[in-house]
């Protein structure tokens, strides 16, 4: 293994994030090659961590678009101070300048307003740009971005090109309720997050939720791989794993039983039908069986 | 890392290493072979990537690489069925190549091609679709004229004969396109009603030294999608080949569509629609191994809901291909169209069968569907996937 990802591995595990040599390659390459990496996995995988991480390990700005349906390229690059360039025109009424100048004057650096893509082309070392969500954006915007990715520059008509001096490392996220476009695909790197596995799941809770001990994080893991063995419509994720460990933390719990699941189930099933789900299976092939090696 | 020993990797002949392009040149043609959408700028990306990786730890190789071709999760088991006979762990008397990579046999695809024993019904009933195209011995006897349009749109798609596939295709792109214009209007009511937009004010009045003339905005729409689950079990089969090159053709005009297939199990196609011809989605559509198979629709529909939840919302109009021969339980079937009503604008079903007049929708499954449908309606023909048109709204 190359020494450059055992490192970024410490640096992440030191970053308290827990990781493995797909997530550490792939953070390798993208930094490496400079090239845009998209993240894509179920809710509550830790995806948007990897960018916080990331930051962190780089010593760096992290910079953070979150999409939604209807974000724009104003809103996601520049927009006018209206309000602020509408007052000024109030104020100046009665000046006898003439309009050209006026006008020069309320399109300068002072009424413009950064939104997340130009600040992160205009940072004094590359930056670590985070855009969550792509998905939910539009797929005008998936183009857009696309050609700000290619270039790294931006033409302001009123005010001129900025050109980054040190481009940022980009990382996209997507739950894929929309399919991404091949051209964004082709020009990013990919990583797919899965579930953890029983071992990792282990070392999470741990890394995370110190307070609990050992047998309990490893019965936390065992029950989660169970649960999510069974058919639920809202399968849980780490982050729902990591709810529960610290409200058990916060029972001084030190092991699972019947009573104590029944208790804190709501941190870990959040619909009506998946907690009828579980009571049947529970009752079906017993509660121990939720601990049992598989 | 396992994998091929580290230890001969200084003694790693620069003759290797400078074949390491070409190698990966190789490999995304394997790749390509098997389906994934692999272009020119993730081989360079490739080459980019192994001098950046240590090429004597095979995982670590494979990583890599992964990360730079594979681009959807689907894709990862095949990335890996390849990658293991593409770079074959090195063997003792391969210790004087380069470390832990071995090119293939110049015609070794076939040899890499998907093992699996049940699966030859399948794969030939797929095959056999995309041969009436053939090109070159098309002959004009049989070939409908455009006055034909007409009969042929009331033709039930069971009675079509091979050479009338490619009239019925052009039809079949019309209607699709025709149905796309439809879910692409946006009307934006001009009505002096909504918030003040500050922006196009300002523009408007900047010459003007005051604000004179007022400019409104309305709220976006937000876009509809299209959902389309197609049942390509075998009581569908003569069916299922028009109504999928329907699909093709409205994935081909209109981009807000998912599309997956379900017999036994339900299958995620919309990246295998995704191509230049319907023939070569046919092709990437052979690898869905599930063809003329049985039919559990509310088990395929319990994994939609399981696992592909976030692509169904208020502004998707979700469409069930299907006849409604369903051998698991209509309980389950009736549970999980209600989990997806429970989410979608609108929800059809069509029903080939629904065509024959005598027909009646007593099949358990059906007659679980029914009350939930906003929309029952017939596609057995090209009249009704025309008829489609009205009801694509939410």
């Amino acid at each position: 293994m190359r020494p450059e990802i055992t490192k970024i591995q410490e640096l992440m595990e030191a970053a308290e994030y827990v990781t493995d040599a797909p997530v550490a390659t792939s953070v390798h390459l993208a930094t490496r090659l400079r090239k845009p990496l998209l993240i894509e996995g179920h809710a509550g995988v830790g995806k948007t961590e990897i960018a916080k991480v990331m930051s962190r390990m780089l010593e760096t700005n992290l910079i953070r678009l979150q999409c939604y349906e209807g974000l724009d390229a104003a809103a996601a690059l520049y927009e006018w101070n209206y309000q602020k360039q509408l007052l000024h025109i109030k104020l100046g009424e009665a000046s006898t300048r003439p309009l050209g100048e006026r006008e020069h004057e309320i399109f300068s650096e002072a009424f413009l307003l950064r939104r997340p893509l130009l600040q992160a082309i205009s940072q004094e070392s590359s930056p670590v740009l985070l855009i969550d969500e792509i998905d939910r954006a539009d797929e005008e915007l998936e183009a857009f971005m696309l050609e700000v990715f290619a270039e790294w520059q931006v033409t302001i008509p009123e005010i001129g090109t900025i050109k980054a001096a040190h481009p940022p490392h980009v990382i996209l996220t997507s739950n894929r309720t929309r399919e991404l476009s091949d051209a964004l695909r082709r020009r990013c790197l990919y990583l797919w997050i899965d579930y953890p596995d029983f071992e990792k799941e282990v070392r999470i809770v741990a890394r995370k939720v110190p307070e609990i001990n050992d047998r309990l994080a490893h019965e936390v893991a065992r029950f989660m791989e169970r649960l999510r063995g069974m058919r639920l419509s809202k399968v849980p994720g780490v982050a729902e794993t990591l709810d529960w460990a610290q409200a058990l933390a916060v029972l001084h719990a030190d092991h699972l039983d019947a009573a104590l699941v029944q208790e804190t189930l709501g941190c870990v099933l959040k619909d009506a039908d998946d907690i009828k789900r579980f009571q049947a299976e529970a009752a079906r092939s017993g509660f121990s069986s939720f601990l049992a090696t598989p | 890392m396992t994998g091929a020993p580290g230890a001969s990797s200084g003694a790693a002949p620069a003759r290797a290493r400078a074949d390491l392009p070409s190698a990966i040149i190789r490999f995304a043609a394997v790749l390509r072979r098997h389906g994934l959408p692999v272009a020119l700028l993730q081989v360079t990306d490739g080459v980019r990537a192994l001098s950046q990786l240590d090429l004597a730890d095979r995982d670590e190789v494979r990583l890599g690489l992964r990360v730079v071709f594979v681009s959807r999760p689907e894709d990862l088991p095949t990335f890996d069925r390849c990658f293991d006979e593409f770079w074959r762990p090195q063997t003792a008397e391969e210790t004087l190549d380069f470390p832990g990579m071995v090119s293939p046999a110049p015609d070794a695809p076939e040899g890499l091609s998907l093992p699996g024993a049940g699966d030859k019904r399948e794969t030939l009933a797929l095959d056999t679709w995309g041969e009436p195209e053939d090109e070159d011995t098309g002959e004009p006897l049989g070939v409908p004229g455009v006055s034909d349009a007409e009969s042929l749109a009331g033709q039930d798609f069971s009675t079509f004969s091979p050479d009338q596939l490619d009239e019925v295709f052009r039809l079949t792109i019309q209607i699709a396109r025709r149905l796309a214009r439809k879910l692409s209007r946006r009307r934006r009511p001009r009505a002096r009603r909504g918030r003040i937009d500050l922006r196009r004010t300002l523009r408007a009045n900047l010459n003007r030294g005051d604000l004179i003339e007022l400019r409104y905005r309305q709220r976006r729409r937000r876009k509809v999608r299209l959902l389309l689950l197609c049942d390509v079990s075998g009581s569908m089969d003569l069916y299922s080949r028009f109504l999928l090159q329907f699909v093709f053709a409205l994935q081909s005009v209109f981009n807000r569509v998912e599309t997956f297939t379900f017999s036994t199990r339900l299958t995620r196609v919309t990246e295998y629609l995704k191509a230049r011809s319907y023939r070569q989605a046919l092709r990437r559509l052979t690898e869905v191994r599930d063809w003329s198979g049985g039919t559990r629709i509310g088990e395929s529909l319990a994994t939609f809901n399981r696992e592909w939840p976030q692509v169904v919302d208020r502004r998707t109009i979700v469409i069930v291909l299907s006849d409604g021969w369903d051998t698991g339980e209509p309980e389950v079937l009736a549970t999980e169209l209600m989990r997806i009503k429970r989410r979608a604008g609108r929800l059809l079903w069509l029903n080939p069968l629904l065509g024959n007049p005598s027909y009646e929708p007593l099949t358990r499954g059906m007659a679980a569907a029914l009350p939930l449908l906003d929309d029952f309606a017939p596609a057995h023909n090209l009249a009704a996937l025309r008829e489609l048109a009205s009801k694509l709204t939410i």
